[in-house]
């Protein structure tokens, strides 16, 4: 079973953002960086179930600048994924899910993997869509919110998240392409043996210049702090005054009644 | 008494049955022992024959720790020692020899049968004890416990017997049950947990002076796949001592008794998660690879606050979470989650925060060479773990000042590695280690609010390599201050006032005096609690449990309800994870009706109470 996981370096989401001068992206000075947490869930049920048949290969497929993204691939391999995919992407970064997608499409699609794990959304963009529109490029069947994985023989059972407590079960025909909750299982640490061994796995790069892309769908036009700002209003007068004033705020200031 | 041949045979055979299963046992034992890595220490060798004297020979600390227990066993093991002449004597007796003679033996006799009545009363004592008191801490009633019981209070009684004029068949009677009594004695002695009687002299001899104690992990990024393999199957091998304190143990509870994350009602019970556990594991390898084999959730239980290695008294360095944690980190790679955000944190930024700015350091001088001092501040109070504690960090800058005493700050001061070093992931404390190495390199004088940065810095770092610098705890050189008259203090502080020792300072830097002598000159309320100097309870924080996100038990509040009973109006501690920590519990244990305890750290209470000079 070749299984391939999406993984995404991602801000530490806890860090004091501020918007780059050209407001297209952050400040990205003072920020750590990590493996997007439900993408580490995704890797790890990867190896759980690379560990459990006891054959197959784990390829975490990585976009990012040439920098700092191989700290989160090293770690992936240390964890014990087999090899990597490094789509050097040093800036603008792309943020539209169709057209990372089908960066992802153009390195992957030769590999013919029978699964693909990516976490559910990253915590930067939050757009969810990346895995679902990778596993449609590939004609894979699809599905989102995983909270736990089986495989049978050419199929894979998912349990799905629903809302209020609801779930519902799932099976896919392979190849597939699964997009993973978080909490479906409980991420390892890399040992030291991991952590050594990692240096001597392959990381194949490949440039995102190099590839034959078309203009993207969507793009970020400006990244700005919500500006807040206060004011207060006494309303005096009679209730029927008040009310009245009220009123009027509520429809054409704050613009959350119907006028 | 005349023993004729035949008898002479028939003791003969026992004696030799009795005595070659006694020591094929502790042979067995022996060279499980001796499969241990490291060698024995013998430094500090005057030291080391005080200790014994006093530990083994006064039979000091077991009186001490408990103390009407503690003199019942003392009263035995004296008369152990008395006996041990007569003993021989008796045997020698029956191959119709004397070791003794007639004179000399009844001159003996004088010294001997007044410990023959103490013996009784002593071991009848820890029977009712054992038996009728059944105290928790000892566990389940075991078998051999009253066997030993009965045969050392018959060993007495034949003894006396043997003292009066007998007929000579009940004489001779007498003397074979004696005998007998000894040589069934024997038999069990190393079957049991009376084998102390034999390690544990030994082990007390051999107990190291530093704690806690456990090997350095020295990783080279550079090994082959041979050594790293060949390191890595080290971390659950036991050193020669650890193999000897499984066997030394008497099972007598003491550390789980005292352990905090026990008493807040955690999983975690050092007797036989960290001892013995591995007894069985030990005896039926052979070996001593045993160390993978702890109960690894109660490892991650522990503070590492050492209090049970201090209580033991057979000399057991009985805490083992370095064991397990390394184990579980550098091997396993099974990691709770928190933990692993700690980790991420020191690789990425040096902190364990993740953080890239501190907000106070920016306000302190920068250390230059010509400072007196580097003042080393900690992630703790570099990062606001507790935000008030800046104001502490303010109080001692504050003493400093007054005295006259220069500072600064490290720009680029990194986490001294506590946090790694005791969850276990020694990688990552050997790249914080060699970094700040680095960085102090030239250094001569550090201090720090931090015990836990103390720790490392000096007996830590040390393990692992010469350092140049010498590191003071800001209680030390505050105590120092104020001996040294460079600073005057005023007792007008009329709170009452109580101060927790933390672990680090108190059992592992062995700092008593130098928070009570700058409390006592600020203070005319002070108070001790019941447990403080080195019987100090943690505050739940240490090893690393700061960062847990949930605990079982309320490890973390056992300590905060007993500042609230105490009674004091203000608790003072020398370390920021206490006085965090602290400060988390005491607020929601405070009785409505009551006011809330004031935590202050040391610094602080010598601050407000400065008198210009
Ligand atoms: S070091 Fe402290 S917490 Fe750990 S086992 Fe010993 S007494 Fe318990
Ligand atoms: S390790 Fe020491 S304190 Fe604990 S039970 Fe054994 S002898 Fe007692």
């Amino acid at each position: 079973m070749k299984i391939a996981v999406l993984i995404k370096q991602v801000p530490v989401s806890d860090s004091t953002f501020r918007p780059a001068e050209n407001e297209l992206w952050i400040e990205e000075g003072q920020i750590q960086y990590e493996m997007n947490e439900n993408d580490s869930f995704a890797l790890e049920e990867a190896l759980l179930i690379k560990e459990k048949r006891g054959e197959g290969e784990v390829v975490v497929v990585c976009m990012g600048p040439s920098g700092r993204a191989p700290r989160v691939i090293r770690e992936a391999l240390a964890k014990g994924a087999d090899r990597a995919v490094h789509i050097v992407e040093e800036g603008p970064f792309e943020t539209d899910p169709h057209q990372i997608a089908h960066i992802l499409f153009e390195s992957i699609q030769s590999e013919s993997f029978d699964l693909i794990f990516s976490g559910l959304q990253s915590v930067d963009l939050g757009m969810g869509q990346t895995g679902v529109l990778l596993g449609a490029m590939l004609g894979m069947s699809t599905a989102t919110l995983a909270m736990s994985t089986e495989i049978q023989e050419d199929k894979i059972r998912v349990k799905r998240e629903l809302e209020s407590g609801w779930f519902q079960w799932l099976t896919l025909p392979l190849p597939a392409s699964v997009s993973i909750q978080s909490g479906i299982n409980t991420p390892r640490y890399p040992s030291l043996k991991g952590i050594m061994g990692a240096k001597k796995k392959e990381i194949k790069t490949i440039n995102k210049t190099d590839l034959n892309l078309s203009e993207g769908l969507q793009k970020v036009t400006r990244i700005y702090n919500l500006e807040t700002d206060k004011q207060t209003e006494y309303i005096e007068g009679d209730p029927d005054v008040q009310v009245a004033r009220l009123m009027d705020i509520l429809k054409s200031e704050v613009k959350v009644l119907g006028a | 008494m005349y023993f004729s041949l035949f008898e002479q045979v028939i003791l003969l055979v026992f004696v030799i049955f009795s005595v070659s299963s006694f020591t094929y046992e502790i042979w067995k034992r022996i060279s499980i022992i001796i499969k241990g890595t490291g060698t024995l220490p013998i430094d500090r060798i005057g030291e080391r024959c005080l200790r014994f004297f006093r530990e083994v020979l006064l039979q000091e600390k077991v009186i001490r720790e408990r103390f009407l227990p503690g003199l019942m066993h003392a009263l035995v093991f004296w008369g152990f020692m008395a006996f041990g002449v007569i003993t021989l004597d008796h045997f020698v007796r029956g191959f119709n020899g004397r070791l003794l003679g007639e004179t000399a033996y009844s001159i003996y006799s004088w010294v001997a049968a007044p410990f023959a009545v103490l013996v009784i009363i002593g071991i009848l004592y820890l029977a009712y004890r054992r038996f009728y008191l059944k105290p928790k801490e000892l566990g389940k009633i075991s078998i051999t416990s009253g066997l030993v019981a009965i045969f050392i209070t018959l060993l007495m009684a034949t003894y006396m017997l043997t003292e009066l004029d007998l007929p000579e068949n009940i004489e001779k009677l007498n003397w074979w049950g004696h005998s007998f009594l000894i040589l069934a004695f024997l038999f069990l002695i190393p079957r049991s947990k009376h084998l102390h009687l034999v390690l544990a002299p030994v082990n007390i001899f051999f107990r190291s002076f530093t704690v806690p104690d456990h090997d350095t992990v020295e990783i080279d990024m550079e090994a082959s796949e041979e050594e790293l393999d060949s390191m890595l199957s080290g971390l659950t091998k036991m050193s020669k001592k650890q193999a000897l304190d499984i066997f030394s143990c008497v099972e007598c509870g003491r550390c789980t008794e005292v352990c905090p994350a026990n008493r807040g009602g955690g999983l975690l019970d050092p007797k036989h998660h960290f001892i013995l556990d591995l007894k069985d594991p030990m005896l039926h390898s052979s070996g001593v690879d045993v160390l993978g084999q702890i109960n690894v959730e109660a490892g991650w239980e522990c503070t590492t606050c050492q209090a049970c290695t201090d209580i033991c008294p057979v000399g057991n360095h009985v805490e083992k979470s370095d064991e397990i944690r390394r184990h579980q980190v550098l091997v396993e790679g099974q990691v709770p989650q928190e933990y692993q955000k700690v980790f991420r944190n020191l690789q990425e930024s040096g902190n364990t925060e993740g953080a890239f700015q501190s907000p106070l350091a920016d306000t302190l001088p920068d250390y230059k060479p010509d400072k007196d001092y580097l003042l080393w501040l900690g992630c703790f109070a570099r990062y606001g773990l507790d935000p008030d504690f800046e104001n502490s960090v303010r109080s001692f800058t504050k003493i400093l000042d007054e005295a006259g005493v220069t500072y600064g700050v490290l720009t680029e001061e990194m986490c001294s590695g506590d946090p790694a070093n005791r969850l276990g992931d020694k990688l990552t404390y050997q790249m914080l280690m060699e970094q700040n190495k680095e960085q102090l390199e030239g250094v001569k004088k550090v201090t720090s609010l931090c015990p836990h940065c103390v720790v490392n810095l000096d007996q830590e770092y040390k393990k692992y390599g010469e350092v140049s610098y010498k590191v003071e705890h800001h209680t030390q050189v505050i105590s120092k201050l104020i001996d040294s008259k460079k600073i005057s203090v005023s007792r007008s502080s009329s709170e009452k006032l109580t101060y927790h020792d933390p672990c680090n300072l108190s059992r592992t830097l062995d700092e008593i005096d130098a928070p009570r002598n700058a409390l006592n000159a600020s203070s005319s309320k002070y108070f001790e609690m019941e447990e403080h100097g080195n019987k100090t309870l943690c505050c739940g924080a240490g090893g690393g449990l700061w960062w847990k996100k949930e605990t079982k038990g309320r490890t973390h509040l056992v300590r905060a309800q007993q500042v609230v009973e105490s009674g004091a109006e203000t608790v003072a501690t020398g370390c920021n994870f206490c006085f965090g920590m602290m400060k988390q519990g005491l607020g929601p244990l405070t009785p409505d009706d009551q006011k809330e305890i004031q935590v202050k750290d040391i610094a602080d209470i010598v601050a407000e109470n400065l008198v210009a000079n």
